[in-house]
């Protein structure tokens, strides 16, 4: 399979793109230019870090130190904060990262699915109003969520869905995030047609186009959208702070406020500690994720 | 324009669902203990200290009533209230409700809270300082008990006096005056280390409302209109505008900073001010995001004014008038105000108990920061209770406080801003009429 | 370089292409349940809503287009249209530019890639966790990291986040500071561009430049403006970050009342719930506009290979 989408890459190309290049001859101080990058790619991570860095050593901090020093150097070192944020509640920690776990899988299978096959319709079908579906799914993206939760609320309370992760995960298999399907769509468009129309040659109906030639060739919007997936809903705190009321039920966002109290005094030792024990799983999660962005048309059609 | 009614609730607008919000007093279930077994949710905001105080509190209660069953849900303070105008909204707010005394008008006169008048039989209310009581009312009605009170304070950090050689002032009797001096010495003293004081007025309801008692005023009138007399707050404001000016308090930026840094990074955490206001109750946190010497002051006096300290009540309970079990939760708030097994565990963390009898009991063994507040409660003669803040009138606080920067930053001139506050003010209440 | 219509794509290869209506119906059918049960619903009933005085404790009374008159005569409103727009315009090329750069350095040809990346991508992660707001504070706090800096140089700083001439600006740095999302676009963009192009023109000894221009431009254009139409919606909601960094008020002094947080207070704080989505039908109408812009443009410069 992949052998013939290469082969019809090849042939159909430079028809469609055409790009006419002249020749000019290459820079050759390669190693020079190698190190001036790096270099500046160090610099810039740096600034980028730092505060991302202040916030680890930070949580290591007793709590009258932190917000006194703006430095990375750790002077006293109070582990302690870790211990106290986890244990900070009726259930430890681990239990709210496991609830945001259930719905961000959730919300990545929903929206992997759902959102791939609406976009497929939308990037390689021919059907009736389709412009003006479209612009009604962007539309929908279009209002900001504090007028739309009440309504929703109201929704969900009637199919008794309050206080479960339902309204947080279904609405995710029914492709509401209109943003990831029109990713989807951007990628699917900058796949050649001609493999569609090789495959439907071949005797290939829409489903096996969607799943054999589209599917393969748009991992890293997939990959794209799984992170993004991820990341939004693990940070998501508006949501679920109003369809999760009960404890047992809080997801990361919820516990990481609750730490909170602007009258009270804030245990901030213990809510950075958990801030950054919370970064880690979308981290991770982007580190490993980020190589099959690399896949794709690239590595398909580049023999 | 003529208004009609078209919605039964907003859910007939496009959905098509069961009418909601359509509550008045009493809406809710008959005020009747019920034999099965019943499921109550209570909500409140705060720290991880206090959901843990109150989760034990609750496991009290339950040993002692088993069929009743209480669900808590805890928030933090902005989400809170986001949460239960979006759950009251839609008929499934929570049983028991934490107030707060910008919010009761809100939601008592829009009938979402329950007549405790109603509940009286399971809901004792007799040890409650009779004064703070009245705070919970509204227009008559009583919607609310109050738990805890704070008195407004003047917060002065002992350690920074000390190092500038500059003696803690007596505050029985200091004036504003007294005050801007004392500021301008601590600041000139420092060489500029420190400034004497941050802003200690015209930003927030509390120091609002002081001024404005210390001139026989107040924010707002028994009938729930703005009293304000917009001159007293340009009063207010060129005084400290004048402060600033001569370095005797923290720039504007810096009390914006204070402001965002809440207790724990404000400035009198930080040390950046040798004094600052506060509540009292804000005591034990404030000494130690600090780590310093901090001391409760009188704030100052008006020469010939009118006493302007009062109790405020720092926080209540409610219960929604969408219950089905009013009962039940009547029961659950009394134990928790009135009885001692549940003060025990609480103790001062809701603020000075209200309940005089627990207060005294819990009085008897507190920290040394609990203590400080508790002493200076004791020892200052509380004016009358301001009346509460009125329906459409629970923006206040970040009302005055985007006029104040306003003023503070110089982009505005006070008398032109004075009037614009107290006209947008009475504007948001008498759209709530 | 044929640049191929946008609306190419959207309406179809020409009018003799057979519709396609049954199975478009089956790869639509979880988004047309979604829109009819999940979607249309509250957003019909906040345009109903829109009309009507609504305090959310109370049934909603119709008012007509009173909320629309309002929107005449409120300055904060009108203010926080100067202050999205300020950072729409602003903050969008900034972000979009800098992510595009550094994915293109990025993309490929350098080691340890893979660290770089997550590096420049952590800052995103943090989203809207409460600790951006301290975060924020110690850099641009007056005894923050960038006044420490600027000390160094010899230039006195100032209170950026407390003084309303430069809140805003740091709103923006934030934005710009969080550009991991359209970068992890970019790259997977870059990465769907077929290699036998570049193979195609380094046999013809074209320059890295030329071949940015004729091949990785061009070709990225469909997700350049994916980006540019994203990034424009989003950064017209944008709420969170004001909302944290400002604690709620927009402030100092309105500087940083963004849209949607005006919208907020408005609808949660003053219990205005009727205005806030009159407010919300106005803003989406304005974003309308612009991705209705966006699309028109659009064919003059995106290049589609369908």
């Amino acid at each position: 399979m992949t052998d013939t989408l290469a082969q019809t890459t090849d042939t159909a190309a430079p028809g469609t793109s055409g790009p006419r290049l002249r020749s000019r001859p290459r820079g050759g101080n390669r190693p020079v230019r190698s190190i001036l990058k790096h270099a500046l790619l160090i610099l810039c991570a740096l600034v980028m870090l730092y505060p991302v860095l202040w916030m680890i050593v930070s949580s290591l901090r007793p709590e009258d130190v932190i917000f006194r020093d703006p430095s990375l150097i750790l002077r006293d070192l109070e582990a302690g904060n870790y211990a106290e944020g986890w244990n900070a509640f009726a259930n430890p920690f681990s239990h709210f990262l496991i609830n945001s776990g259930i719905v961000v899988l959730g919300a990545i299978i929903g929206n992997l699915i759902a959102c791939s096959m609406a976009a497929y319709a939308f990037a390689r079908l021919e059907f009736s109003g389709k412009r003006l579906w479209f612009a009604i799914m962007l539309l929908t993206i279009m209002l900001p969520i504090h007028v739309i939760i009440v309504p929703q609320y109201v929704l969900f309370s009637q199919f008794g869905w309050v206080n479960t992760f339902l309204p947080l995960i279904v609405p995710k298999f029914l492709a509401t995030d209109a943003f990831f399907v029109f990713l989807m769509v951007q990628f699917i468009r900058g796949i050649p047609i001609e493999l569609d129309e090789a495959a439907r040659i071949d005797g290939a109906g829409h489903p096996r186009i969607y799943f054999q030639v589209i599917l393969p060739l748009m991992v890293p919007a997939l990959a794209t959208t799984a992170i993004f997936t991820f990341i939004w809903t693990w940070n998501d705190f508006f949501s679920q702070l109003i369809y999760l009321t009960d404890p047992d039920l809080y997801t990361v966002p919820l516990a990481l406020r609750a730490f909170v109290d602007a009258q009270a005094g804030t245990n901030w030792g213990a809510a950075l500690a958990m801030s950054v024990l919370s970064l880690l799983p979308i981290f991770l999660a982007f580190l490993f994720g980020q190589k099959f962005l690399l896949r794709g048309i690239a590595t398909t059609g580049g023999k | 324009m003529e208004r009609r009614l078209i919605f039964r609730g907003l859910g007939a607008s496009a959905v098509a669902l069961p009418g909601l919000a359509a509550c008045g007093t009493g809406g809710g279930a008959d005020v009747e203990l019920s034999d099965e077994d019943v499921t109550l949710r209570m909500t409140w905001w705060g720290s991880d200290l206090r959901h843990g105080l109150t989760q034990e509190a609750i496991e009290a209660f339950q040993k002692e009533h088993p069929n009743i069953t209480v669900k808590t849900e805890f928030k933090d303070w902005t989400g809170y209230w986001d949460a239960l105008a979006t759950t009251t909204a839609a008929n499934d707010s929570p049983d028991v409700i934490q107030m707060d005394e910008q919010y009761l008008a809100s939601y008592g006169e829009r009938g979402t809270l329950l007549d405790l008048a109603d509940a009286e039989e399971y809901l004792d209310t007799s040890k409650i300082d009779e004064s703070l009581m009245d705070s919970g009312k509204v227009g008559g009605t009583q919607y609310a008990v109050p738990i805890g009170a704070g008195v407004l304070t003047l917060v002065a950090n002992a350690d920074l006096f000390a190092q500038y050689g500059v003696e803690l002032p007596d505050d029985s009797a200091w004036t504003w005056e007294d005050y801007a001096a004392l500021a301008a010495e601590l600041t000139e003293k420092s060489g500029g280390a420190i400034s004497g004081s941050g802003v200690t007025g015209g930003f927030d309801h509390g120091s609002v409302r002081y001024w404005a008692r210390q001139n026989g005023s107040d924010l707002f009138t028994e009938g729930g209109d703005v009293a304000l007399d917009p001159a007293l707050l340009v009063e207010q404001w060129e005084f400290f505008l004048g402060l600033m000016e001569s370095g005797a308090v923290e720039s504007a930026a810096a009390m914006v900073e204070s402001i965002n840094g809440g207790v724990d990074s404000g400035n009198i955490a930080t040390g950046k001010v040798a004094m600052g206001n506060a509540y009292n109750t804000m005591i034990s946190a404030l000494r130690n995001a600090s780590g310093a010497d901090l001391r409760l002051l009188r704030p100052p006096l008006k020469e010939g004014g009118d006493e302007g300290l009062y109790f405020k009540p720092s926080m209540y309970w409610s219960i929604s008038s969408q219950s089905e079990h009013p009962a039940e939760a009547a029961l659950l708030i009394d134990f928790l105000v009135n009885s001692e097994a549940a003060a025990d565990i609480l103790k001062t963390e809701r603020g000075i108990p209200a309940n005089t009898a627990i207060r005294e009991r819990v009085s008897a063994d507190l920290e040394e920061g609990d203590q400080l507040a508790l002493d200076y409660m004791n020892s200052i003669e509380p004016g009358p209770v301001s009346p509460v803040t009125p329906n459409g009138g629970s923006n206040v606080d970040p009302m005055i406080q985007r006029y104040a920067q306003e003023v503070y930053f110089g982009e505005r001139e006070p008398a032109e801003a004075a009037e614009a506050f107290v006209a947008e003010l009475q504007g948001e209440i008498d759209a709530a009429k | 370089m044929s640049a191929t219509s946008e609306l190419r794509g959207l309406r179809g290869r020409g009018a003799t292409a057979k519709k396609e209506n049954k199975a478009a119906f089956w790869f639509l059918l979880p988004w047309f349940l979604g829109l009819l049960a999940v979607t249309l619903g509250p957003m019909a009933a906040s345009l109903a809503l829109s009309f009507t005085d609504y305090n959310l404790l109370q049934n909603a009374e119709f008012t007509g287009l009173d909320n629309f008159t309002r929107m005449w005569g409120d300055q904060r409103l009108h203010s926080s249209l100067g202050v999205t727009f300020t950072y729409v315009f602003v903050s969008v090329p900034l972000q979009l530019a800098m992510a595009l750069g550094l994915a293109l350095l990025l993309d490929r040809g350098l080691r340890g890639l893979a660290l770089y990346r997550s590096a420049f991508y952590l800052p995103s992660l943090l989203g809207a966790s409460v600790a951006i707001a301290i975060l924020w504070r110690t850099v641009f706090g007056t005894d923050g990291l960038f006044n420490q800096g600027l000390g160094l140089i010899g230039i006195e700083g100032r209170g950026w986040i407390s003084e309303p001439e430069t809140a805003l600006g740091t709103l923006i740095t934030l934005n710009v500071w969080t550009f991991g999302s359209p970068m992890v676009i970019f790259l997977a963009g870059l990465r769907q561009i077929p290699r036998m192009y570049y193979e195609a023109a380094n046999v013809d000894g074209a320059s890295k430049w030329r071949q940015f221009r004729s091949v990785t431009l061009p070709l990225l254009t469909p997700i350049i403006f994916f980006n540019l139409v994203l990034q424009i919606i989003h950064a017209f909601q944008s709420f969170t970050q004001a909302y944290i960094v400002s604690g709620g008020t927009g402030g100092p002094a309105d500087s940083t009342l963004f849209y949607t947080l005006y919208l907020y207070q408005r609808g949660f704080g003053n219990f205005d719930m009727g205005y806030a989505s009159a407010m919300a039908w106005l803003l989406l109408l304005i974003i309308g506009a612009f991705t209705a812009v966006n699309f028109w443009a659009s064919k003059y410069w995106v290049f589609y290979n369908d």
